[in-house]
């Protein structure tokens, strides 16, 4: 597994690490900046900058196939060739450092020269597929053979021999390969074992019997695979569930966030004729850089399949049967209205906020405090009312800067495959150490692993453990806490003897660095917590309401053994799942491309999702859904627009609807004192995590269960499981 | 002489009257069918339209239908059944009745109208996917 020690870092990386942001004490001085010249235009660089960047600086783009931003130098392509003055060749642009007084020439004669022989070389072996190719009208190779190649062939091929030709290789459910697209660039390979961690591509032969693949017979399965599908300049990777499906200047193109997990990704969803063609990130350098993790990215079909598209109400029979929704409206009015106060409500982990406000303002006006989520979280000391106990403190960014990191009963490559992937890029260009308790689980870098035994935090905060002395050490620790933990029945205890311990580091550096995270598991749950919803739902099961409103809770966290034959279930969601399964009355909503709706990711940060397509059917918008029930009800809602709603969030919790920000919480101090009220002791049953293989990944919410490539993903892990090549521990 | 004053006209004009049902006849017929025709009574089909001939009309004129009563204003030519519809466009002087050549089998199927724009109209089923696949409720056990 590829890890740089920091003196051979790539140069973004030595640039991340040199910039004042970090506040890095290593460097004395900044290093003095030397002035080349690109196309006589004068640039102050710092050392070390490559003439790409120079040239980057002042908006000369080079083209190149082979570089990217994100990964290593290979200068394997040649297409980032230009002239230096008084250079007697060409040099790689990508790969070659600026020296002092160079002028650069872009647009020279050598240059173009150059550009076009890199050029006709490589179209002598690619196939004219343009046409049939899903890569067209986003290719690389199109665009820079349409700007820089010839304007004529020399490509005759007298021999009648044909071009090179290679067989596609089969590396799982998401990646359709036609190999002789290749122009090895060799950017998956870079990503696989850079980002992604996982060594399994690579390339076999030398010259034109250069092969990518993976030497052996196997899938590639990683949960941020997708990604070589974008890094692939031509359509040798492209996706296999988008095959042959639109074209990207047909589609219309919505910028959304993800909600499959509680990174908050960007997104952009491509649509056509109503339909979700394709899920793409969108970058931002604060969330998910330019990465999607496979489930946000694949799952795009499940939102057309196991939809409920009607609403249904429970039959003579105990069948459910479809309804207009004029029906279904006054049948979920009169329990409401007949239940009065004794009314609860769970709300699932895809919820937006604008439907939880709704609710929670239905259920108030009702007289009902029941207001739950479908994850627990310890309600003694602080509980949920100090942001600082439920939030990823020191963002996803601060991972980058750290330099321990202890991981508490979490796996965030499958609970959060960016985070992971944030800390895996820490762990190569940063010397982070990794510390973990929990299950010993795969998380594609070395750390140490410290036991399952809740006590290990015990004997890390007391000193007595030897991770307690890197901790201390470190100028900037992070401890991530998985969410799950604290569903446990020992969570207080567990929760603040993580915050004593971040306190006790945290006053040890003395500045303003955050050390205690949580890493939340589902969309929803920061923002249900900042609307004061109760979280877990105990207090339901004590006392079972008379109608209990299930907003699109598929986990089960409460069955309809928990509850009296005589409550009335009402399930409120976009899937027929678990959840619908149990209810009576079942009102159909829209999934999270269907509305614009407000997230909060797990640091906190309120983001929205557009209105890519309509909801299918009958289904309407959730909180519209809320709203035309408390009519009916007799408990009017004072909101009819979205912008009312989101002034009412505003009213409850300010940050919900500062988009694109993460709020930073406060009070780490006073959550401590508080939480040394509570009960300490842990338990000692071992940390457990519910995700620890790539095959618990991908199918987890109701939008991926229904999802055919998500159940494929699944089918291929199991059967690479029984490949002869198959090693469990690099898988 | 009454031709050449044109007093025939008036007495074709009587009979028109005459074989149309008196003057109220004439004027309901009028009114269905837009026009009074003297003609002789060819035949009538198994619908009760009927199928008259007068050689006094120029050819293309001189064979026509009235459709059955029933029909009242809705009539088009659909409803001309096969055997009838060779003679009424001249592609036999035989009307069917008249006419010992044509075949008749149990498995010839009864004419039917053409049904366009009514409840019957025949609609093909879709071929597509549905772009939306609903979830069905599991029964119960």
């Amino acid at each position: 597994m590829l890890r740089v020690p920091l003196s051979k870092a790539l140069p973004n990386a030595v640039k991340a690490v040199c910039s004042p942001k970090r506040g890095s004490t290593t460097l004395a001085k900044a290093p003095e900046k030397i002035e080349v010249f690109i196309d006589d235009k004068s640039v102050m660089v710092e050392p070390g900058t490559t003439v790409l960047q120079a040239a980057a600086m002042v908006g000369v783009e080079i083209p190149r196939f082979c570089y990217h931003e994100r990964l290593a130098v290979a200068g394997n392509c040649r297409m980032c060739l230009v002239e230096v003055e008084k250079s007697p060749k060409p040099v790689a642009a990508c790969a070659m450092p600026v020296m002092k007084g160079w002028r650069i020439k872009t647009n020279s004669d050598m240059t173009k020269k150059a550009r076009e022989g890199v050029m006709e070389f490589l179209l002598v072996n690619h196939p004219l597929d343009c046409p049939i190719c899903d890569q067209g009208g986003e290719c690389d190779l199109q665009d820079q053979s349409m700007a820089f190649g010839s304007d004529r062939s020399r490509f005759t091929d007298i021999q009648f021999s044909g071009k090179r030709a290679v067989e596609d290789k089969d590396v799982g459910p998401l990646i359709k390969t036609v190999m002789t697209r290749c122009i090895h660039c060799t950017r998956c390979i870079r990503f696989a074992s850079e980002v992604a961690g996982i060594d399994d591509l690579g390339t076999t032969g030398r010259g034109s019997d250069m092969q990518i693949g993976t030497y052996v017979e196997k899938f590639f399965l990683s949960e941020l695979s997708g990604n070589v599908i974008d890094l692939c300049p031509v359509g040798a990777l492209t996706s296999k569930p988008y095959a042959f499906t639109a074209r990207p200047w047909e589609t219309r193109k919505t910028e959304s966030v993800d909600v499959l997990d509680a990174v908050g990704s960007n997104i952009i969803v491509s649509t056509r004729t109503g339909e979700v063609m394709r899920i793409l990130p969108r970058l931002n350098e604060e969330v998910n850089e330019e990465w999607l993790s496979d489930k946000a990215r694949f799952s795009y079909d499940g939102l057309k399949r196991q939809r409920l598209i009607t609403p249904m109400l429970k039959g003579p029979e105990g069948e459910l049967l479809p309804v207009e929704w004029e029906d279904a409206l006054s049948f979920a009015s009169k329990a409401i209205r007949d239940a009065g106060s004794e009314i609860g409500v769970i709300a699932g982990g895809q919820a937006d906020a604008e439907a939880l406000i709704a609710l929670k303002d239905l259920i108030n006006k009702l007289g009902s405090e029941l207001v739950c989520t479908e994850r627990a979280f310890p309600d003694d000391g602080a509980g949920t009312d100090l942001r600082s106990s439920y939030l990823l403190n020191s963002k996803i960014t601060g991972i980058e800067e750290a330099d321990v990191v202890l991981l508490i009963g979490t796996n965030p490559r499958f609970e959060a495959p960016l985070v992971n992937s944030r800390i895996r890029k820490a762990w190569v260009h940063n010397e982070l150490e990794v510390g973990l308790i929990g299950p010993c689980v795969n998380l594609t870098y070395s750390f140490d692993h410290l036991g399952e035994d809740p006590n290990v935090i015990e004997e890390v905060l007391s000193g007595k453990h030897p991770f307690a002395k890197k901790l201390l050490n470190a100028k900037k620790p992070l401890i991530i806490l998985g969410s799950q933990q604290l569903e446990r029945n020992d969570g207080v205890a567990i929760l603040s003897k993580v915050q004593q311990m971040a306190k006790h580091l945290s006053s040890k550096i003395g500045s303003e660095w955050k050390v205690l995270n949580i890493l939340q598991q589902v969309a929803s749950q920061v923002a249900a917590l900042d609307l004061g919803y109760k979280a877990g739902v105990e207090s339901l099961k004590e006392c079972p309401p008379k109608v209990l409103f299930l907003l699109g809770a598929d986990e089960c966290a409460i069955t309809r053994d928990d509850l009296p034959q005589s409550t009335t279930v009402i399930y409120l969601g976009s899937h027929g799942d678990n959840g619908a399964s149990m209810a009576d009355i079942v009102l159909p909503a829209a999934a999270y491309t269907e509305k614009q709706a407000t997230y909060v990711n797990t640091e906190g940060r309120a983001q929205q999702t557009l209105v890519a397509v309509t909801p299918p059917g009958m289904a309407r918008e959730d909180w519209k859904i809320i709203r035309a029930i408390s009519e009916v009800v007799g408990k009017k809602l004072p909101y009819d627009t979205l912008n009312e709603i989101r002034g009412r969030l505003e009213q409850v919790s300010p940050n919900l609807t500062r988009y694109g920000e993460a709020e930073e919480a406060n009070f780490y101090d006073q959550a401590v004192e508080l939480s040394k009220e509570a009960c300490n002791k842990l338990d000692c049953e071992p940390l457990e995590v519910k995700y620890k293989d790539l095959e618990d990944y991908y199918m987890t919410d109701p939008i991926s269960r229904a999802s055919t490539t998500m159940a494929k993903c699944v089918q291929a892990v199991r059967k690479q499981k029984e490949s002869k090549y198959y090693d469990s521990g690099t898988a | 002489m009454a031709k050449y004053l044109g007093l025939d006209k008036l007495q074709t004009f009587a009979k028109i009257i005459k074989q149309n049902g008196g003057i109220k006849g004439s004027l309901y017929k009028l009114y269905r069918q837009d026009e009074l025709k003297l003609g002789t009574l060819v035949g009538e089909d198994k619908y009760g339209n009927k199928y008259y001939e007068n050689n006094m009309y120029f050819y293309g004129r001189n064979r026509w239908v009235e459709y059955a009563d029933y029909y009242y204003l809705d009539y088009d030519g659909s409803q001309v059944p096969a055997e009838w519809f060779g003679w009424l466009h001249y592609k036999t002087d035989l009307p069917p009745h008249l006419d010992p050549s044509r075949p008749k089998y149990p498995w010839m199927a009864d004419h039917t109208e053409n049904l366009s724009g009514t409840a019957k109209q025949y609609v093909p089923y879709s071929t597509t996917r549905p772009k939306i696949e609903a979830w069905c409720p599991p029964k119960k056990k």
